[in-house]
């Protein structure tokens, strides 16, 4: 097994308040992981540590073997040592978000082909026909020349999704992408991560699905009060063996 | 009354024939001061440059333009190093003083529009960029200009049609552009308001203009997110 994502000890306050206590994650290639936990428990904040959008305090990252360049300043405040290496890491890696972030100045087929040719040099004639393959999977054929302002929230998730598949990332990291949408968009992209699961992409899903992390996580990890309270396979994390503390907050 | 039409040709004749004076100042200064608010608010984002920036900003917004030509045109002259020196040439000219000190003063506020667009990004469209790995002259290349571009439009136009306006004052400095001819020959003929008026229309055509190009770019930009 590969392992994908190595994070050990990862801490981060925003003043003074502590929001990540020492997190600890593995994951290997193929890995589902869901990320459970109440709002404010740190999930999102931990997800965003790990491509760097948010400097952890302290900690230590590695992606598909190369380690994020942490580093601190004299006053001990957390910062980038070398900015090429944190663009090599976030290029292993791809999000999708809550809010889809798409760039609304580009079309469909401009937001997905941008990170594979100005981030990894392609050659736009192949991106673009990556593109377009990609845009099928997706369900959103015939769309490449839309812009993101055009398209239902669950299609610009879809669209955010081929995007993020476009440099065929190492770590695929989702930040509560269905909490945006309406109910009845909601299963669309479900039914599009659970493809991505089931093809052996890795990815870590920070979402409030429980039903979804049930079916197609091969991990699911609470988070309380920004630590791991609790983690394992689903059968027991939702059966018989399941700690207290995630009882509770399944039963809220 | 054929001679008050005589008259207004003329006038009118001799008003156009300084437009070109002030369209060349208007132009070089929207380039040279766009272009220093573009380093200006580069400036702001490193740590040297942010307080010089300010100050730049604050010295330039906060005092009027026509000192800022006085102080360029009448003042420079009597230093001797620039009046020895090699740029002479250059500062002796009341034409390029009057462009000096209008870079300066516009290129104080069109910073200010841009920095308003600036932070009128949505985060998350610069966060889509940071997450795909994009280099920062990438992402200022290829999601924060453009982004900013739409931003600033409108507010940039506005500060456009201020310049427009401002290269009147120029007239103070000794430079015979669309006011300077004006008052010529308000000195020759006394016929104040009617000279006043043809030169003022030739301002609103210049600022009309503008402001229908403006609004054409603004469309197709529109067009180009799909509005």
């Amino acid at each position: 097994m590969t392992e994908v994502l190595r994070a050990r000890g990862i801490t981060k306050s925003f003043g003074g308040r502590a929001v990540l206590r020492g997190i600890d994650l593995d994951a290997q290639a193929g890995d589902v992981v869901s990320i459970l936990g109440g709002s404010g428990s740190g999930k999102s904040t931990f997800l965003r540590c790990l491509n760097l959008l948010e400097l952890p305090d302290a900690g230590r990252i590695e992606i598909a073997g190369t380690t994020a360049p942490l580093d601190h300043d004299r006053k001990g405040r957390p910062r980038i040592a070398d900015p090429r290496a944190l663009n090599a890491l976030r290029a292993k890696t791809a999000m999708v978000f809550q809010n889809f972030n798409l760039w609304s100045h580009m079309s469909v087929l401009d937001n997905v082909i941008a990170a594979p040719v100005h981030v990894h040099g392609q050659p736009r004639g192949e991106a673009i026909e990556r593109a377009h393959g990609l845009l099928d999977k997706v369900g959103m054929t015939g769309f490449a020349q839309h812009w993101p302002r055009q398209l239902s929230g669950g299609q610009q998730q879809r669209v955010a999704i081929a995007r993020a598949l476009a440099t065929d990332p190492d770590l695929m990291l989702f930040d509560e992408p269905t909490s945006a949408l309406d109910p009845e968009r909601v299963r669309e992209v479900l039914d599009l991560m659970r493809a991505l699961a089931a093809e052996g992409r890795t990815m870590l899903i920070v979402t409030h699905e429980m039903a979804f992390a049930r079916d197609v996580s091969s991990r699911v990890v609470h988070v309380r009060d920004g630590v791991i309270e609790s983690m394992g396979p689903p059968d027991a994390m939702f059966g018989a063996g399941a700690s207290p503390a995630f009882r509770a907050f399944l039963a809220h | 009354m054929n001679e008050e039409i005589a008259f207004l040709t003329v006038t009118g004749l001799a008003i156009v024939r300084a437009l070109p004076v002030t369209v060349v100042l208007a132009l070089t200064s929207a380039l040279g001061a766009s272009a220093v608010a573009v380093a200006l608010v580069a400036a702001q984002a490193t740590r040297v440059g942010r307080p010089l920036a300010q100050v730049w900003i604050f010295v330039f917004r906060g005092t009027p333009l026509l000192l800022q030509m006085f102080m360029v045109y009448y003042g420079l002259a009597a230093v001797g190093p620039i009046r020895h020196g090699l740029l002479w040439p250059l500062f002796r000219d009341p034409l390029f003083c009057a462009f000096a000190a209008m870079t300066c003063c516009c290129s104080a506020y069109i910073a200010e529009v841009l920095r308003a667009a600036w932070q009128a990004i949505p985060p998350g469209q610069v966060e889509a960029a940071q997450a795909c790995g994009m280099s920062r002259w990438t992402r200022v290349r290829r999601v924060i200009a453009p982004q900013m571009l739409r931003l600033a439009l409108p507010a940039y136009g506005n500060e456009l049609v201020m310049l427009i306006k401002s290269t009147s004052l120029a007239s103070t400095i000794t430079v015979l552009d669309v006011t300077g001819v004006a008052q010529t020959l308000i000195a020759h003929s006394y016929r104040t308001l009617e000279v006043f008026c043809l030169a003022a229309a030739v301002y609103l055509g210049l600022t009309a203009g503008l402001t229908a190009l403006l609004r054409r770019i603004e469309r197709n930009l529109e067009r180009g997110t799909g509005r």
